[in-house]
């Protein structure tokens, strides 16, 4: 099979190629005017999704009805509690992540423990954590906007090399995922519990600890993307991490990751997080009305699952 | 038995003195909030309004309850049990901030049926026998071109913020601007975003949009957009717009610290969160048995550049600029709409 044909039957690929047409569609607009400026929004709005999107891909990957609800409810509650915690002073930045990862830490342990030792399905589970978790943040914030300490805001907004930072913090964490899923026992073991977890005990794999490290995993992810996106937009605000339920799922959908769980890769990720962005762009760029563009949204997001899915039956 | 005919004689005497006192006092009289949704900054302020001013009036014997119960996911089927729990607890009068302006229709009659006083406010129902009180949207979308059209004689392109799509504070405020850019059509909306009234949302559709984008003049909002539009703005090399604000308190610190840099104008419109209070008030006065028409108009809250820093020292970090009724205020609009 020549290196082209191999590369086409990457799962990944299909989410990077609409990626690719949806930029060019939306560049060609402009007249070439806005590149710049539309690939740095698009790396920028993209890493957060990315982030999120990698936690809730590793759960996926753990097998059927494996899913992390409580995503928004942990950024929101990570983001205004750093930040009361920071209280605008740079001293405190360190303090700040350290509380944020706590919190992940803690929401992780919450999920895994209803799962484990209620016998509650993990969408039961992690939607009734999320409702504690929400209500944490309504009473520790009541509204408040607390602003970034200036070195965090300047970090969050600016660029190096023309690249966001936060893109960059983005692929640092992509990497490390990468390297998890690939090269070491414990991404094999969760593709095994994915695809079969009695033969996974069968095999001696530690089963819980896995998904409890997996679980674990999620939740600081979503409350690290929580913290950068509160310091990014100038504070953290109750409904910052909505959007994020539906979009972690998503992108790990488009990405190419088997929903029924055991396969995932972390380019497609990428490729998804980009996507989502740039539609959202490229129909609003075109004037449509909300109604269509809902419309379209859903269409083009059916269509890129098919080819990608479609394809991968093929190759099989 | 003595004790239980002592008991039933009382009661029975009770019910017969109550229709006599109840024309005349409100103060053994019980009202409900009944809400949708608290997950952002106005409706944490809504909430704060009507438990300070509502405190008060318990307090001072106005009232004998005023109770806020708030529904955890939004949706109307949920609202609606939430009445019918409410009829069920006796409440005498449900203050309603509606999830939907037609789905609580059945739920509604079922309270009005039974003789309760529903008074529904910002999101309002369409059952005819509720009260509501509504802000005129239109006008508030059509004020922000009048007002630019002042600063800006000559116009230019406008962006546009929308709100949540498919509700209909977002349709109103929307169609008033349009209706504005007919009225002076020297501005033109150069492009459309939905914001879903939050900053974090605004900033990306903004960002989004911005490179495909003409030299802006203006933008126009619809609140809870303005500091979000400015940081998606800042972030490129663009001559800063008019941003017209939402009466967020980051929104107004924005513009205070752009108006103190560089003498930045604008100005800033929304509804107050304390109409809660003016719905309590009138709920109040309907069941102290007011003549009442069933459709009132609450004005909106404009800040300028010269009352920007008061509006600011009276809004809470966080918050938005409120203003909290009393029932004076309450009576004004009652008469007024007579």
């Amino acid at each position: 099979m020549s290196p082209v044909l191999r590369l086409f039957g990457k799962p990944w690929i299909w989410s990077w190629l609409a990626a690719f047409v949806v930029w060019f569609l939306t560049v060609t607009v402009s007249l070439g005017g806005g590149t710049l400026g539309l690939s740095q929004a698009a790396l920028t709005f993209a890493a957060f999704s990315i982030i999120v999107g990698i936690g809730q891909m590793f759960v996926i990957t753990l097998g059927p009805g494996n899913i992390d609800l409580s995503v928004p409810a942990t950024m929101t509650l990570a983001g205004t509690v750093a930040l009361k915690l920071m209280n605008v002073e740079n001293g405190m930045i360190l303090p700040g992540v350290l509380v944020a990862i706590v919190i992940g830490l803690v929401v992780g342990l919450c999920n895994y423990s209803l799962i484990k030792a209620l016998r509650i399905p993990p969408i039961i589970a992690t939607l009734s954590v999320s409702f504690i978790v929400q209500s944490a943040a309504i009473w520790t914030n009541r509204g408040l906007r607390i602003k970034p300490p200036s070195l965090l805001a300047d970090f969050t907004t600016s660029n190096t090399f023309g690249i966001p930072n936060v893109a960059i913090v983005a692929l640092l964490i992509s990497i490390f995922a990468w390297f998890l899923l690939e090269k070491t026992i414990y991404g094999r073991w969760i593709s095994a519990i994915g695809q079969s977890m009695p033969a996974a005990r069968m095999a001696g794999i530690p089963v819980d600890g896995t998904r409890l490290v997996t679980y674990l995993f999620c939740a600081v992810l979503a409350s690290v993307a929580g913290y950068l996106l509160a310091c990014f937009s100038g504070g953290a605000a109750l409904n910052m991490g909505s959007e994020y339920l539906l979009m972690s799922i998503a992108v790990v959908v488009i990405g190419g990751t088997a929903v029924a769980g055991g396969d995932s890769n972390v380019p497609g990720i990428w490729g998804a997080s980009l996507f989502m962005f740039l539609v959202v762009s490229m129909l609003n760029t075109y004037g449509l009305g909300a109604g269509i563009r809902l419309i379209m949204t859903g269409l083009i997001i059916i269509s890129v699952i098919m080819l990608a899915g479609g394809r991968r039956a093929g190759m099989r | 038995m003595t004790i239980r005919k002592m008991l039933l004689a009382s009661a029975a005497v009770a019910c017969a003195a109550m229709p006599v006192s109840a024309v005349a006092e409100t103060s053994a009289k019980k009202i409900a909030l009944s809400n949708n949704y608290a997950g952002n900054s106005w409706r944490q302020a809504m909430l704060t309004s009507w438990e300070k001013v509502t405190g008060e009036a318990v307090k001072a014997g106005i009232v004998a309850a005023a109770d806020p119960f708030t529904t955890a996911e939004n949706q109307a089927t949920e609202q609606a049990a939430q009445i019918q729990n409410m009829i069920l607890q006796g409440y005498d009068a449900i203050v309603l901030n509606a999830a939907s302006p037609t789905a609580l229709n059945g739920a509604v009659k079922e309270a009005c049926d039974a003789g309760i006083t529903v008074v529904s406010f910002d999101g309002i129902v369409t059952e005819p026998c509720a009260w509501r009180i509504a802000v005129d949207f239109k006008e508030m979308g059509r004020s922000q071109v009048e007002y630019l059209s002042k600063k800006i004689p000559d116009g230019g392109n406008l962006l546009e913020i929308r709100g949540l799509a498919g509700v209909f504070v977002d349709d109103e405020i929307s169609a008033g601007i349009h209706e504005g850019v007919k009225q002076f059509p020297q501005f033109k909306v150069a492009g459309s975003v939905h914001g879903d009234w939050a900053q974090d949302v605004a900033q990306k559709a903004v960002a989004g949009i911005l490179p495909s984008l003409p030299d802006l003049v203006g933008v126009v909002t619809q609140g809870g957009d303005g500091y979000g539009a400015a940081q998606a703005i800042a972030a490129t090399d663009r001559k800063m717009p008019i941003i017209v604000m939402g009466n967020r308190e980051d929104e107004l610190k924005w513009w205070k610290e752009q108006k103190d840099a560089k003498s930045y104008e604008t100005m800033s419109v929304s509804i107050a969160p304390g109409v809660s209070t003016l719905a309590f008030w009138v709920a109040q006065q309907i069941l102290d048995g007011k003549e009442v028409k069933k459709d009132l108009v609450v004005p909106f809250l404009r800040i300028d550049q010269d009352n920007l820093e008061t509006n600011l020292a009276n809004t809470q970090a966080g918050g938005v600029a409120n203003v909290e009724y009393t029932q004076d205020d309450a009576i004004k609009v009652i008469e007024a709409a007579k």
